[in-house]
């Protein structure tokens, strides 16, 4: 959408107009990065998952371990079944899977938020490159003509 | 005088509309997340095997659930948001087509 008038008419446009782009660029690539961030939070939360649900192994069975009632508020409990787990799907669903099934089930959506994350990575590599050219850009116009566009 | 005092309201209605136009955004960005997560529960829905028991959460509570209802939920689900966001689709055109107008006017 905004490739278009910046490759082909950077140079018609003055100071002001491309100090608008610039500040448009910049919150762009603020919201793409802190996107990023974001998927990449998700993507160590799905990791963690799978950490969590190989350590529900057979070996495991009826150790006592703490459930948490709140954040700060644990009970004692038995680790009785370690065959299935209750995965979260989504919009208040959840499905009891096994082990394999739950573990395969956050594989797929690391994957998932990985493609994103490169498809992303791309997009902000773009917009920094437009970004740059645009900001040289306006500082040779500042150095050229640095009278008459006093306002 | 009364030039300016047109320019004004003009350009009150105009910012009124850009407000208006970001509100409108914003509901359709999160009909947008909403439909995503619907369709990832949909596709999720689908592998379920009959021995894998589905549950769904109403309050703090896990309740089981028949797989051919979660379904037919998520399904209607998607058709709603699906609807509204067809809706405010044609909200946002005719914003525009507002915004469109008064720039002019202004102008």
């Amino acid at each position: 959408m905004s490739q278009q008038p910046q490759t082909i008419s950077i140079n018609d446009l003055d100071i002001s107009q491309l100090a608008d782009i610039k500040k448009q660029l910049e919150e762009e690539l603020n919201h793409l990065t802190s996107s990023f961030a974001q998927l990449k939070q998700a993507q160590a939360k799905f990791k963690s998952c799978i950490d969590n649900i190989t350590e529900v192994k057979p070996q495991n069975k009826d150790k006592v371990i703490l459930v948490p009632l709140t954040n700060s508020l644990y009970v004692p409990g038995k680790l009785s079944d370690v065959d299935n787990v209750i995965v979260d799907i989504g919009t208040g669903y959840f499905v009891k899977k096994t082990r394999p099934q739950a573990i395969k089930y956050y594989k797929g959506k690391v994957d998932y938020i990985k493609t994103n994350l490169n498809a992303l990575e791309e997009t902000i590599g773009k917009k920094r490159e437009n970004l740059n050219y645009l900001v040289s850009a306006l500082q040779s116009k500042l150095q050229n003509q640095p009278e008459t566009t006093k306002s | 005088m009364s030039l300016a005092i047109r320019l004004q309201s003009a350009s009150s209605d105009f910012q009124k509309l850009q407000a208006s136009m970001a509100e409108t955004v914003d509901v359709r960005q999160k009909l947008e997340a909403q439909l995503s997560e619907n369709e990832l529960v949909k596709k999720e829905l689908a592998n379920v095997t009959p021995e894998n028991i589905v549950y769904k959460q109403i309050g703090s509570v896990l309740v089981k659930q028949d797989l051919t209802d979660a379904k037919s939920t998520v399904e209607t689900r998607l058709e709603f948001i699906k609807s509204e966001i067809k809706r405010i689709e044609v909200q946002l055109k005719e914003i525009e087509g507002k915004q469109e107008k008064k720039k002019q006017e202004v102008s």
